[in-house]
């Protein structure tokens, strides 16, 4: 046997997975060959070396979130499929089962839209064995992106507002904004009781810049909050989506003595912010 | 039971019980994607999605087929999806934590420290490709049918790519380090 095949053979023998006989050829041709020994000895070295570079394991938590997911994927696909189910937070979005018929209707829509969006993805994300033509992996997309949709718009209903931090997550992970996760992400900025998820969700209406009623409803928030750090999040992302048809709003609030002084502040700074004059106020990234 | 009879199940509709697949697999996977991205909070969110995906994707599962190579299948692509959005993000060595020193004698620990950083930098330094490779074979315990299954390639292509990562890494171990083994 030549050099180049035995050398092939070396991580399977350091390995351990070499048989007997492979193992002897092996052996054999070493004894006479001294560049090959020289190639074990290197490689045997970092093999092992190897050894010491074991990653440590994942936290609980990547477990329970697992849970979460997998306990909200029950109860979505449960609730759209019309079986009955309470929910602790029901009454904003209506989650019940008509409803979620027509979320998966519109994610369905949306698993239409990446159909003919994403035929050109270079890299098919398909997880069974075998080619399938591109109009499969967009098709497979799209219902990730369904699957996604169920699962943010569940957790946001959970009762604890960790699962509902990454039912926001989740929903940032969206790639096409979606109309049920944007109510369920306005709902989330005024009512919820943890302020970490209101922030959050303040984050995520990012991507739902574009709607003009977001913009609005972003603006009408600020009023319900009692917090002034969710009111100056939710200032900043005006300003940081140039927001510039705000600007009367702002100066209202600006000028309006029931709100917090820091928030009224805040809102002047973004006055001169979207007029495109030097503010005096402190710098977005200090209010977070 | 054995993984294949436990997807079966999950493909059949018991979605509940990929909580035993989940069990068994998911810390593997974790440092999968942790000698990857040297991230621990993306390796994390990488496992999510691919658990995700198999819950989706459950019907695609051909039951002959091994588990274990179909959900590195599902890793692969994940990963590749992965990249393709971070695009320019090079991935950092691991810090300190995240590597699990084994016992050893002090006046060698130092050594050993050493050798784990130069490691890590040839490992991170390598093609892709090549790194996902020797991963698979060195630490994912992955059989070569099994790799060939992932990669979609024949056994004896997995033998030769493997030999040459491990070689090209000893390589740039032995630059950084300056030395070659005697």
């Amino acid at each position: 046997m030549n050099c180049e095949k035995i050398r092939e053979q070396i991580p399977e023998c350091l390995g351990g997975r070499l048989d007997k006989a492979a193992r002897e050829r092996l052996v054999e041709h070493l004894e006479t060959c001294a560049a090959c020994r020289t190639e074990v000895a290197e490689l045997n070295a970092v093999w092992r070396a190897l050894e010491s570079m074991k990653a440590a394991d994942a936290e609980p938590a990547m477990k329970l979130r697992f849970m979460e997911v997998l306990e909200a994927y029950k109860a979505g696909a449960g609730q759209a499929t019309g079986m009955p189910k309470a929910s602790p937070r029901s009454g904003w979005f209506v989650p019940v089962h008509p409803v979620w018929q027509i979320a998966l209707a519109a994610s369905l829509l949306i698993g239409g839209v990446f159909l003919g969006r994403y035929e050109s993805w270079p890299q098919p994300a398909l997880p069974g064995y075998g080619a399938a033509p591109n109009i499969e992996v967009a098709q497979l997309k799209g219902e990730i992106e369904g699957l996604r949709q169920l699962v943010a718009l569940s957790m946001l209903q959970q009762q604890s507002p960790s699962a509902r931090l990454r039912g926001v997550s989740y929903s940032e992970a969206m790639a096409q904004p979606d109309q049920q996760v944007e109510q369920a992400l306005l709902y989330a900025v005024d009512h919820d009781s943890n302020v970490n998820v209101r922030l959050s969700a303040v984050d995520a209406l990012q991507k739902f810049a574009g709607n003009p009623d977001v913009i609005r409803a972003m603006v009408q928030a600020i009023r319900v909050q009692d917090s002034p750090l969710v009111q100056i999040a939710l200032i900043d992302m005006l300003v940081q989506l140039n927001a510039k048809t705000e600007t009367p709003a702002l100066v209202k609030l600006s000028l309006d003595g029931q709100i917090d002084e820091v928030v009224r502040q805040r809102a002047v700074w973004a006055v001169q912010k979207l007029a495109g004059q030097k503010p005096t106020g402190q710098k977005p990234e200090a209010s977070k | 039971m054995e993984d294949e009879l436990v997807m079966r199940e999950v493909r059949a509709g018991d979605v509940g019980r990929l909580e035993v697949l989940f069990d068994r697999h998911s810390q593997a996977l974790f440092r999968y994607f942790l000698y990857l991205t040297s991230n621990r909070s993306v390796s994390e969110d990488l496992v999510q999605e691919v658990f995700f995906r198999i819950l989706k994707y459950r019907h695609t599962y051909q039951p002959e087929s091994g588990f274990r190579a179909w959900m590195y299948q599902v890793g692969r692509n994940v990963y590749m999806d992965h990249i393709g959005r971070n695009k320019g993000e090079v991935a950092l060595p691991p810090e300190a934590t995240d590597i699990r020193s084994t016992e050893i004698p002090p006046d060698r620990e130092f050594q050993r420290k050493q050798e784990a950083v130069l490691l890590r930098r040839a490992l991170a330094a390598m093609p892709s490709e090549k790194r996902e490779v020797l991963i698979m074979s060195r630490f994912q315990d992955l059989k070569y049918e099994e790799i060939a299954a992932v990669l979609k390639c024949e056994v004896g292509t997995v033998k030769v790519r493997v030999y040459r990562a491990l070689r090209e890494l000893a390589d740039r171990f032995f630059a950084l380090s300056g030395e070659r083994a005697s």
